[in-house]
């Protein structure tokens, strides 16, 4: 996982992408559609739904890097990791999931 | 009719991808747009099989854990399948365990990618797999094509034939097979050399793939003799093309090599409609035929009808 304090948390988070022609356009559509995905990974919680939950932390985890957010890629990572170890208990990993969503809310195009 | 380029795989290959996931569309789209393949992108394993009977696609890169069908399912049934198994499948997969790895390469995989990927990795992985098809096919076609004529060769009419006459049997279609054989060759390579007999069969060769359409498939069956399979055509439409072939070799001018024409005589067995005489009787009875235009006299072509209200006789020539 990244070095938190690397990325104090107003900080932007930037596509590693964001100056590559070929991928800025669908860097500008995961980044649209970024809240929407943590919107669902809330929900998930709400409704203790922990197989959503671990799908969607699991399709995060191989998406975002690919668009350049390595670090979301790996807290997500950390989430389904948490997920398989906590016996299907979403409050053992509230905090995995309170980190996920902070660093989403950093994300910008460029 | 013969060997085309398209069949040698000159064409932009297409990729098919099946991934459950979109972003993995997405991200290959726009990461794969420079190379030199189609892409095309499928959701589940239910349309992605039915996408790849339909495409035949040069390659494609599987996911393994879908909702539904899972890509192992996908390759068991692509593997299962003769018009599909030849088709290199690249796993692309969040699932790291060697079993997995193995599973699928047993599966019949020639790759594997773990997710999440690196994009430059993939490309050259995907570059590689395209490469080594390309070369598998064109062994693969060599190995079916006449050195010397670049006719099909007889285990390509062996194949072919099995398959027309299987194909023609089920869909009650015309079908046709003419046997030609060319007179006293012996005396060619005698008396002017071999090399002028091999510029002969090359004549011919190319008379045939002139004359032939492009369904037809020639063939050197060996040594002087040669084969052409016409499906959809009717024995009278058979006879007339070697006619063709016979009146345009015997018309030819050899230069500076023999002074007397080539002439080439032809044995035609064909059908009409339903028919369900077997491969080998068909072959018989062509070979009959061109054993009566060899005793008429040569230069000339025999036809029977096969199978139907049994053997009706017409000669040209």
């Amino acid at each position: 996982m990244r070095d938190e304090q690397e990325h104090p948390a107003d900080e932007p988070l930037v596509s590693e992408f964001a100056s590559d022609p070929d991928m800025i356009e669908i860097v500008e559509y995961f980044v649209e559609e970024l809240p929407k995905r943590v919107q669902a990974i809330r929900s998930a919680v709400t409704d203790s739904d922990v197989q959503s939950l671990r799908t969607l932390a699991h399709q995060l985890k191989g998406a975002a890097p690919g668009y350049g957010f390595a670090a979301i890629g790996d807290a997500a990572g950390v989430l389904e990791a948490s997920l398989r170890v906590s016996d299907g208990s979403i409050e053992g990993v509230m905090g995995q999931v309170e980190d996920l969503a902070s660093l989403c809310q950093r994300v910008r195009v460029r | 009719m013969t060997v085309d380029a398209e069949q040698l795989g000159e064409h932009v290959p297409i990729v098919l991808v099946i991934d459950d996931c979109e972003d993995v569309h997405r991200l290959l789209t726009a990461r794969l747009r420079n190379e030199a393949m189609e892409l095309v992108c499928e959701i589940s394993g239910e349309v992605g099989l039915e996408r790849i009977h339909q495409l035949q696609p040069s390659l494609v890169v599987l996911d393994l854990e879908m909702p539904g069908m899972d890509g192992f399912e996908v390759l068991r049934r692509m593997k299962d399948d003769i018009s599909t198994s030849d088709i290199p499948v690249v796993v692309l997969s969040g699932m790291q365990s060697p079993n997995d790895k193995v599973t699928a390469f047993d599966l019949g995989a020639v790759d594997y990618i773990t997710k999440p990927f690196d994009l430059m990795e993939l490309r050259v992985r995907l570059r590689a797999a395209l490469k080594m098809r390309h070369l598998i096919q064109m062994l693969a076609q060599r190995a079916q094509i006449d050195g010397l004529t670049g006719l099909w060769n007889r285990a390509h009419f062996d194949e072919r034939w099995s398959e027309e006459v299987k194909r023609a049997e089920r869909s009650g279609s015309p079908l046709s097979l003419a046997v030609f054989d060319l007179d006293h060759f012996k005396q060619v390579n005698d008396t002017y050399g071999h090399p002028a007999g091999d510029a002969v069969l090359q004549g011919v060769a190319r008379l045939l793939q002139q004359v032939a359409r492009q369904a037809d498939v020639a063939c050197r069956y060996g040594g002087e003799e040669f084969v052409v399979i016409m499906p959809d055509t009717p024995p009278e439409q058979a006879l007339n093309l070697c006619e063709r072939v016979r009146v345009a070799l015997s018309d030819t001018d050899w230069p500076g090599k023999p002074s007397r024409e080539v002439t080439i005589s032809a044995g035609v067995a064909g059908s009409n409609g339903p028919t369900s005489t077997g491969r080998d009787e068909w072959i018989e009875i062509a070979d009959k035929n061109l054993y009566r235009a060899k005793s008429q006299g040569r230069n000339r072509a025999c036809m029977t009808h096969v199978g139907g209200a049994g053997p009706r006789l017409a000669d040209a020539g």
